[in-house]
């Protein structure tokens, strides 16, 4: 008995030379590990390797070779490119706004609905879990025209004229928006609500006793405190709408980011030419763009709702 | 400055929980009242229904004698500190004491004014410009405090605004507030379940149970003539000791043995016989002592404190407190006779629990 305690197995010998603090240490990138090496090998590899791609005209058949920037210059010159940038972009400056301002005044209001607050909590929800494409088709199927389109249906029994919604070249982008806003709402409510519960009930009411009505409250108070999640909901539904991809190509399936390319979003416009033109190159080059989008959209607003100490 | 009266007031929650019992109350101006009991007694209720906070279900409300039942909390002109402070982390000091004047109508140097002699008087003209994360719990009270001053309201409501602070902060902060009670001369409405806090505090102590009102009076009157078992054993530290005994021809009998105590006339033949650790000694050198209420107990443990010690004894199945003079250390196990002097006692009716009078 003596023997083992004076002379432990030799393994065990480095293992106790460690301090506390550095066992700890070895024990976290022991579990890190698996993950960085998955990211390494999944992500990060690939994308850097996508920004090689883009300086080449690799495109399936024959070996990459250096063509230098000849894929952005085509990218700039491409008249269809700017029309997706636009519409990116449409998504992004539209989408987000609306989007936030619309769950928010709905956490805002349901937080303090005690009536089926669980249930209508849920209700918003569930399309956060729906599936994109049977949501997307859900929706494609309340625009189409009379009979079958639930909307036309209605606007006609109030007797306005029908609307061609995905049909249309200015009604098409707005249609799908709003199955996108409607897709991410639930999220954004949820998320929201945590942030109002976690505002102390005291700070209210000691703004009350001070005499401050509903308005100034929100404003004051409400919406400062809020900050952190209002960034965090900014950021993350910023670049949800710059990658929107599921809603737009099942709405549009006849005519992916159509009708004549007015409803076509980057990432459509990657994969199309990624795997129907098979220019991996271009295409690397458009993800390129698109990653700097994101990036610089995204150091903007961490910038602009940075905390002022 | 105001009075504040309470007729009959009660609050009822959802279905029929009643949290506060048609309760009276008359609240001078300028007087400190200390609302104390434990957690669910319906103090803060209470102090919620005067502050506007809460909706009353029955009775009136007056503060300086006008009827406020349906009135904003802003109506009201009073100011309320809260346990948790409220004080706003995004703003600084000078903006949370500030806040207090939002709906004033003073011009900006007139606030200003405000402020800067309210944190003159609290000790916080250095931190003016400091976030609140970057202040101590004590100075975050002061912060509130500041906020409920610059207004000048009719009367300050205090929601157990010390249970947040450490042991030290707390004795410290507890007399800043009496001193600023007697400087500023307003009513103060103070919540805590703390009985030091109630006693150290309190012009009049209101000691509440269940949403009732048991007793109301000054620190010293509570101390001395408790109405009932519960106020008996909730004022004062640690607690009265409550011996249980049976009325007999002579006296009582304890634990078996008879015990001469002079009795009242009246009540039930069950008592409990309160007295005070303080007044409960173990003292060989005084034994004997002709006319005193003597009881033996085997020592229990012993908690010595310096001045005196805290002897825990058991009487039969009872424990029992009492308190040995300075350096005299009872062994644990060895059997002790503790007396009180006669007039110490108080008796109480074991089955309505109510005090009967002194002996």
């Amino acid at each position: 008995m003596a023997d083992t305690t004076a002379d432990p197995a030799p393994k065990g010998r480095i293992w106790d030379k460690l301090t506390i603090g550095q066992k700890r240490v070895v024990w976290a990138w022991v579990f890190l590990a698996i993950p960085i090496v998955f990211f390494v090998v999944i992500r990060f590899y690939p994308t850097f390797w996508a920004f090689w791609l883009s300086l080449t005209n690799w495109d399936l058949m024959r070996p990459a070779r250096f063509i230098g920037l000849a894929n952005y210059q085509r990218l700039l010159n491409d008249p269809a490119f700017w029309q997706v940038f636009r519409n990116t972009f449409a998504y992004l400056i539209i989408g987000t706004p609306i989007s936030l301002l619309l769950s928010f005044v709905i956490a805002y209001y349901l937080d303090r609905v005690r009536f089926m607050h669980g249930f209508i909590r849920a209700l918003y929800f569930v399309p956060f879990l729906t599936t994109a494409a049977a949501m997307a088709w859900v929706w494609r199927w309340f625009y189409q025209p009379v009979p079958i389109g639930v909307l036309n249906n209605i606007l006609a029994s109030i007797g306005l004229p029908a609307q061609p919604f995905l049909r249309s070249i200015e009604q098409g982008l707005p249609s799908i928006m709003v199955t996108a806003i409607w897709a991410g709402l639930g999220f954004q409510i949820i998320i929201f609500m945590a942030g109002l519960r976690a505002i102390p009930q005291t700070y209210y009411e000691a703004a009350r006793i001070d005499g401050l009505g509903e308005w100034p409250i929100l404003r004051k108070i409400t919406l400062p405190l809020l900050k952190p999640t209002t960034v965090f909901l900014v950021v993350f539904s910023s670049i949800g709408f710059l990658r929107i991809f599921d809603q737009v190509y099942n709405m549009t399936t006849n005519d992916p980011g159509g009708p004549l390319n007015t409803t076509k979003p980057l990432v459509l416009m990657i994969y199309q030419t990624a795997f129907q033109s098979y220019a991996m190159g271009y295409a690397a080059a458009q993800t390129v763009v698109l990653f700097t989008i994101l990036l610089i959209v995204s150091l903007l607003q961490l910038w602009v709702l940075r905390e002022r100490k | 400055m105001a009075t504040i009266t309470l007729e009959g007031l009660s609050k009822v929650y959802g279905k029929g929980v009643k949290a506060v019992r048609e309760i009276d109350l008359d609240i001078a101006d300028g007087e400190f009242v200390v609302l104390v009991g434990p957690s669910g007694c319906g103090k803060s209720t209470t102090l919620r229904m005067i502050a506007g906070l809460e909706e009353i279900s029955g009775g009136t409300l007056k503060i300086g004698g006008r009827v406020v039942n349906m009135q904003d909390p802003k109506q009201r002109n009073i100011a309320m500190v809260f346990q948790n402070y409220a004080i706003y982390p995004h703003m600084t000091v000078r903006q949370n004491i500030g806040f207090g004047l939002y709906t004033s109508k003073l011009d900006k140097a007139q606030k200003n004014q405000r402020i800067d002699a309210a944190a003159e008087t609290l000790g916080l003209t250095p931190y003016l410009e400091r976030r609140p994360a970057a202040l101590s719990g004590g100075q975050r009270q002061r912060v509130a405090i500041g906020r409920a001053m610059v207004r000048d309201p009719v009367a300050f409501l205090f929601d157990e605004p010390l249970s947040n602070l450490d042991a030290q902060l707390r004795a410290q902060m507890r007399i800043e507030i009496k001193r600023l009670h007697q400087r500023l001369g307003t009513t103060i409405v103070y919540v805590t379940h703390d009985q030091v806090e109630a006693m150290t505090l309190a012009d009049r102590i209101v000691v509440m149970r269940d949403g009732d009102i048991l007793q109301v009076g000054s620190p010293t009157e509570l101390y001395e003539n408790p109405v009932d078992i519960f106020t008996a054993r909730f004022i004062g530290s640690p607690a009265m000791n409550l011996l249980p005994a049976t009325r007999t021809a002579g006296g009582v009998t304890i634990d078996g043995t008879s015990v001469q105590v002079a009795l009242p006339a009246g009540g039930g033949d069950k008592l409990l016989i309160g007295v005070r650790p303080h007044e409960f000694v173990v003292d060989p050198s005084r034994a004997g002592q002709p006319g005193a209420f003597a009881v033996e107990g085997v020592v229990d443990a012993v908690e010595p404190l310096g001045p005196e010690t805290l002897v825990h004894i058991k009487v039969g199945a009872t424990e029992a407190i009492a308190t040995a003079p300075g350096r005299v250390v009872p062994a644990v196990g060895q059997t002790v006779t503790a007396m009180a002097q006669p007039g110490s006692l108080h008796l109480f009716d074991a089955k309505t629990e109510k005090a009967l009078p002194r002996p």
